[in-house]
């Protein structure tokens, strides 16, 4: 469904992302690991559009990304979960749903699309007419993915969803993910939190210094030593 | 008339100023709570708008205050000069975004707001050049139509102003809460990058802004001739401190600060003119605005302003 | 051309060419000196000469604006004020302006020839006649008062905020003038303000002794402005412009060097001010309002803000254009009008338009040369092959200069942070830290991302408040001093997303690491002593050396702006200036991000040469590589607190450091 193809970008003269591949197949949940300054966030802003490669080419069910603006990508598909949230601070919770939805035409469609989320989560269902800064950090997680689902992707983009959560969100989270995976949406997550994400994952790969140094089944890299070394940082000086 | 009658009578004077500071205030708010741009170019958009509604109520026939209409006619020729001010307003303004700021968005700094400054000083002088210094009378078709409560005078042009006013501030509350696109410029205030990710065009969600902010400060400019019956190359000056320090004062970015904002400026003018003195309202204002700067960055209303992390 | 001439130029050439460009700056100099000073004598037309005072009091407004927004970064869109405070300071000395009643109170002014006894109808009053010459420096700095007063509310804001505030100062200054007419006479003007007198001659209304005051006076302010440029005091002050953390965090205190340059900058105003008023003998609030501020603006946008020369020629040609070539332009198109019979264009008026093409000129100038037409930064020569590459040496530094500081015989922890509980952004970032950093050690602080480590440094370096707790540098409680304050007492710090000043040079950059430890004062800059001279001198060789450190990876780039540089080198001279500081204690965060390798492990050995050379080190740092191969100790920080603390390897086999990065463990598998 995505592949990244010898992708390179780069900040200014900085190499961030030297050559990596990836594949996404559909119905898969992949995770992208790996510790600090790995590449990780800029993986997810190539795909969505704000990152440009300097070299190499992301496919999407087949199609070049390049020169798709952003709001394109969406339409075609593809929603992010944001780091850290992002949620529009002063606005409502339905104000933020709506938002999401942006790219989508206005008809019977929304309703359909705000029952699935509040059967996901009735929590937001809840707060709906609540601004969404002055939830805790958890109700919004839950908020940004909610947010993202109206856009009624093919594949979903989060950017490191447990972080700043309490272990009980964490799970819940995870929990969601999964669930919105049976339910036939493709999920590419970037995570610190490698544990967690390998126990749900279908496949992974770990990302070290823009790098690809181990992919593969997730329940092969939870046994193997490398991952404890790539993410504390130890080089590979070969 | 008692002391009380007259400071009555201020007080409504104050409001029908506040009315209209709160109208240019609100386009200029509009503009940066999206960019954080100060648009020092706002006010003589004001200004040159003016005079645009000037021409458009000769054009109809009316100069000066000697045709009087009413009823349809009225209703009639004030619809049109106002959507040919407002209209004429905002395509100025979105022009100046096109050529002149446009090219600068990337840019760190006060680029932007020196850029500003320039366009300003063209629009002043283009007008002081083909228009001259002198004041203008502006045509007024209304009739003068005065009622008396108590011990304050009501003139029609006063509700006028205020219908006006009230009508297009419900309307841009309509728009930024109801509207597609209208939400689309609330999201892009707050998060520029996340509104992006949703999809939203943040280009033309500032067009929009330039847009709509101009037709705002046309709007007011309309007003402001009819209220007081002339107009000059130097409006844009004197009210457009006020207004700036309206929107300041209530919060900089924040849309029912500009609007409480310029009823307390218009209060504060034309009390401080009553009871101190009018040569010193300037001082005033601009003691306001240093004030709130200094002090209360973020005005009554408004979120946090950046300082220095 | 004259038969003469050619072969003279033949000559003249190449031998043109073979002068230094130092010694071609000295001989323009001469030139242009010469020239001014030949005008009036070559020129006789008294209002061309009247013009042209004028334009040089404008181009003295234009270097105290420069100081203020070209030096250091702070648009003042108020400046006129501080021109109108000159003038009516001279304008009440020295005029007919105010008459108090005559009373014993005045005689030792009288004695001292400020005032004398005048007889008028009703009774003896009191004339002001305070002497130009004496009023040209008071003025200075009874303007400069006022620009410590104007700028001390802006020291925490924004740029454009800080715009706004000056432009609102700036306002209510003429107004004020306006509205006290007892003082100023208001718009009608002042009464007969006082010509200056030079040994019994007075000026009187001819314009040429006017002009040579002016000449020297703009002589004057650029020779102040350019000896503050290469100074001490500028590069702090284009710190300050350039990255106001940065420049805190090398010692520079922003404070009082903030209200130096608006000091400075109203003292330039104050003093022209005296000259404009002296010369046009009367002064209305009119003259002082808004539109001069943006002119003032205009003229050094256009000439090239920061350059000293550029903003000189920038005013003159502006002014010049105002009242010689407009006017002329105007009757041309007058000719031409009558010529193809277009009525408007017989009637044009040029002159009368040129606030006009001021807005012109500066949305222009923004949009396509916004550095300006002589701009502050020079050209550099090319680097050649050689110079280009460096290849990655292992070994580290085998010697160093003299770091100063380090005191080798210190005993005892260097750095103690004991209970440090930070509050940022709502949350608690950091809660009850307890670090302590011996003598001549290398710790590192590691940690997940979030975890507070650089909160650390900005608690450490006065950046960030402490809520609760201490910390303490060689036994000295730092915990509320101000970054300049660490800095001084030997704390320097590198930044995670490398914080140089982009549009100095790697020179200046490393030069300005030194601020805290040099001791020249403005004084000392314009003075230009011996010592001063010396110092100057001493501290770029520092900074040369330092820089050969890092080998040819820096040294040839020397007076390469930073912005130009590659990400690793900007590192190595960020490294490079906070060695400079002479410290005892380095900070650096994440210095090996970015890097290769390669480079990775050269910078490596060269931050533990440092450490063997005495330089105590605190380090963040993400390869575990890296920090096995450098941390006698390491320290692991997870959500705002410790975690762990041990050896390297200890450390890396800990479960709850390897829990903390690689996550908790799924309270259940995926089946």
């Amino acid at each position: 469904m995505l592949e990244f193809s010898g992708v390179d970008t780069h900040y200014g003269d900085l190499h961030v992302l030297k050559s990596v591949d990836y594949r996404i197949a559909a119905g898969e949940i992949v995770c992208l690991l790996g510790g600090n300054a790995s590449g990780k966030s800029t993986t997810m802003k190539a795909i969505m559009g704000s990152v440009v490669p300097s070299r190499g080419d992301i496919l999407y069910e087949g199609r070049s990304l390049k020169g798709v603006s952003i709001a394109e990508r969406v339409r075609r598909g593809i929603a992010p979960v944001l780091e850290a949230r992002r949620l529009f601070p002063r606005m409502t919770v339905y104000e933020n749903l709506e938002m999401g939805a942006y790219t989508q035409r206005r008809g019977p469609e929304f309703a359909e699309d705000l029952a699935r989320v509040f059967t996901l989560f009735p929590r937001v269902e809840e707060r709906l007419r609540q601004i969404a800064g002055t939830l805790s950090g958890g109700e919004q997680q839950m908020v940004a993915i909610a947010r993202a689902l109206m856009a009624r992707p093919k594949l979903l983009c989060m950017d490191e969803p447990s972080m700043g959560l309490s272990p009980a969100y964490v799970e819940q989270v995870f929990d969601i993910i999964q669930t919105i995976n049976r339910q036939g949406t493709t999920i590419f997550m970037v995570e610190q939190n490698a544990n967690m994400a390998l126990a749900i994952a279908d496949r992974a790969y770990v990302l070290q210094t823009g790098q690809i140094i181990l992919s593969g089944p997730a329940a092969e890299l939870r046994e193997n030593e490398m991952i404890r070394h790539a993410y504390l940082g130890e080089l590979k000086v070969d | 008339m008692s002391d009380y009658g007259v400071l009555l009578q201020q007080v409504v004077n104050g409001l029908s100023l506040g009315a209209m500071y709160a109208l240019l205030a609100l386009g200029f708010t509009l503009v940066y709570g999206i960019l954080e741009l100060i648009n020092f170019a706002h006010f003589n958009v004001f200004m040159v708008s003016s005079f645009v509604g000037m021409w458009a109520l000769e054009f109809l026939g009316i100069s000066g205050q000697s045709h009087v209409l009413t009823g349809l006619a009225l209703a009639g020729t004030l619809a049109f000069a106002f959507a040919v001010t407002m209209i004429a307003a905002g395509v100025l303004g979105v022009a100046i975004e096109r050529l002149s700021l446009r090219p600068l968005r990337g840019v760190r700094g006060t680029a932007a707001m020196i850029t500003t400054i320039g366009v300003s000083y063209i629009l002043f002088n283009v007008i002081l050049l083909t228009v001259g210094a002198g004041s203008e009378n502006y045509p007024n078709p209304l009739p003068v139509v005065r009622w008396q409560l108590g011990e304050v005078t009501l003139e029609l042009k006063e509700l006028l102003i205020w219908g006006v006013a009230v009508a297009l501030m419900v309307a841009l509350h309509f728009f930024v809460s109801r509207t597609r696109l209208g939400k689309a410029m609330r999201a892009t205030a707050q998060d520029a990058e996340a509104a992006r990710m949703m999809g939203v065009d943040v280009d033309r969600v500032i067009v929009t802004a330039f847009f709509l902010g101009s037709a705002l400060a046309g709007a007011a400019a309309l007003i402001f001739g009819l209220y007081y019956n002339y107009t000059s190359f130097i409006i844009g000056y004197t009210a457009g401190l006020r207004a700036f320090t309206a929107a300041v004062l209530g919060g900089i970015g924040s849309i029912p600060g500009a609007m409480v904002g310029g009823l307390l400026i218009g209060l504060i003018e034309t009390l401080g003119g009553q009871l101190i003195a009018v040569r010193w309202t300037d001082v005033i204002i601009f003691s306001i605005l240093v004030l709130v700067l200094v002090f209360v960055p973020t005005g009554l209303l408004g979120r946090s302003a950046p300082t220095k992390s | 051309m004259a038969e003469l001439e050619k072969p003279l130029i033949r000559i003249a050439a190449p031998l043109f060419a073979r002068i230094s460009p130092r010694l071609r700056a000295r001989l323009g100099i001469v030139l242009v000196t010469t020239a001014a000073l030949l005008f009036p004598l070559v020129n006789q037309n008294d209002a061309d000469i009247d013009s042209a005072a004028n334009a040089l009091a404008f181009a003295a407004l234009a270097l105290g604006l420069n100081i203020v927004v070209g030096f250091a970064g702070l648009l003042d869109l108020g400046y006129a004020a501080f021109f109108a405070i000159g003038a009516y300071a001279y304008g009440v000395a020295s005029s007919w302006q105010l008459q108090p009643q005559w009373s014993g109170f005045w005689e030792p002014f009288q004695w001292l020839d400020f005032v004398t006894r005048f007889h008028t109808a009703g009774a003896d009053v009191v004339h002001f006649q305070v002497s130009f010459w004496l009023m040209l420096p008071v003025a200075a700095a009874i303007a400069a008062f006022f620009g410590v007063l104007f700028g001390a509310p802006t020291l925490r804001l924004k740029g454009d905020y800080l715009a706004i505030v000056t432009l609102g100062f700036g306002e209510i200054v003429p107004i004020v003038a306006r509205n006290t007419p007892s003082v100023t006479n208001g718009a009608m003007g002042l009464n007969g303000v006082a010509a200056p007198q030079l040994f019994g001659y007075n000026f009187g209304v001819d314009a040429t002794p006017y002009y040579y005051v002016g000449v020297a006076l703009v002589a004057f302010l650029i020779l102040i402005s350019q000896r503050l440029k290469d100074s001490r005091i500028g590069r702090a002050w284009m710190a300050i412009r350039e990255d106001e953390i940065a420049a805190a965090a090398m010692g520079v205190d922003r404070v009082r060097f903030k209200l130096l340059a608006f000091a400075i900058g109203a003292a330039f105003a104050g003093a022209t001010g005296t000259f404009y008023v002296a010369k046009l003998q009367t002064a209305t609030p009119e003259m002082f309002m808004f539109p001069v501020s943006v002119m003032v603006l205009v003229m050094i946008v256009f000439g090239g803000i920061g350059s000293v020369w550029g903003v000189v020629v920038g005013a003159l040609v502006l002014q010049i254009l105002q009242s010689w070539f407009l006017e002329d332009l105007s009757q041309w198109l007058h000719a031409l009008g009558r010529l193809v019979n277009i009525d408007w264009l017989q009637r044009v008026e040029l002159a009368s338009s040129i606030e006009l093409i001021f807005g012109l000129i500066l949305v222009l100038m923004m949009l396509y040369r916004r550095e300006g037409l002589i701009p502050a930064s020079r050209p550099v020569p090319a680097l050649t092959v050689n110079e280009q590459t460096a290849q990655a040496v292992r070994g580290g530094f085998s010697g160093l200069p003299d770091l100063g500081a380090v005191d080798h015989d210190a005993q005892g922890p260097l750095l103690d942070i004991t209970d440090l509980t930070v509050r940022f952004g709502g949350l608690v970032a950091l809660r009850s830290v307890e670090l302590s950093v011996p003598a001549h050690a290398v710790v590192a602080v590691i940690g997940p991302n979030g975890s507070g480590k650089s909160t650390l440094f900005n608690a450490v370096t006065g950046f960030l408040p402490a809520h609760r707790g201490n910390i303490r540098f060689v036994g000295e409680e730092i915990g509320r001093l101000p970054p300049h304050a660490v800095l001084e007492r030997g704390i320097a710090r590198t930044f995670q997303n490398i914080r140089l000043f982009p549009n100095l040079t790697v020179a200046e950059n490393v030069m300005i690491g030194m601020h805290a430890r040099l001791d020249i004062g403005p004084l000392g800059a314009l003075l230009r002593l011996p010592k001063t001279r010396r110092e100057e001198a001493a501290s770029r060789e520092r900074a040369l050396e330092i820089l050969s450190l890092f080998g040819n990876r820096l040294l040839p780039r020397v007076d390469h702006l930073a912005a130009s540089l590659s990400y690793a080198n900007r590192r190595r001279t960020e490294i490079a200036r906070a060695l400079a500081s002479q410290p005892k204690l380095l900070l650096l965060d994440e210095p090996t991000a970015g890097m290769n390798p390669a480079e990775t492990l050269e910078l490596a050995d060269q931050i533990k040469s440092l450490n063997r050379f005495g330089l105590t080190i605190l380090l963040i740092e993400h390869k575990l590589d890296v920090v096995v191969s450098l941390a006698d100790k390491v320290v692991v920080l997870d959500h705002g607190e410790k975690i762990a603390e041990g050896t390297p390897d200890a450390v890396r086999r800990d479960e709850a450091v390897i829990g903390a990065y690689l996550g908790r463990s799924a309270a259940f598998a995926r089946v």
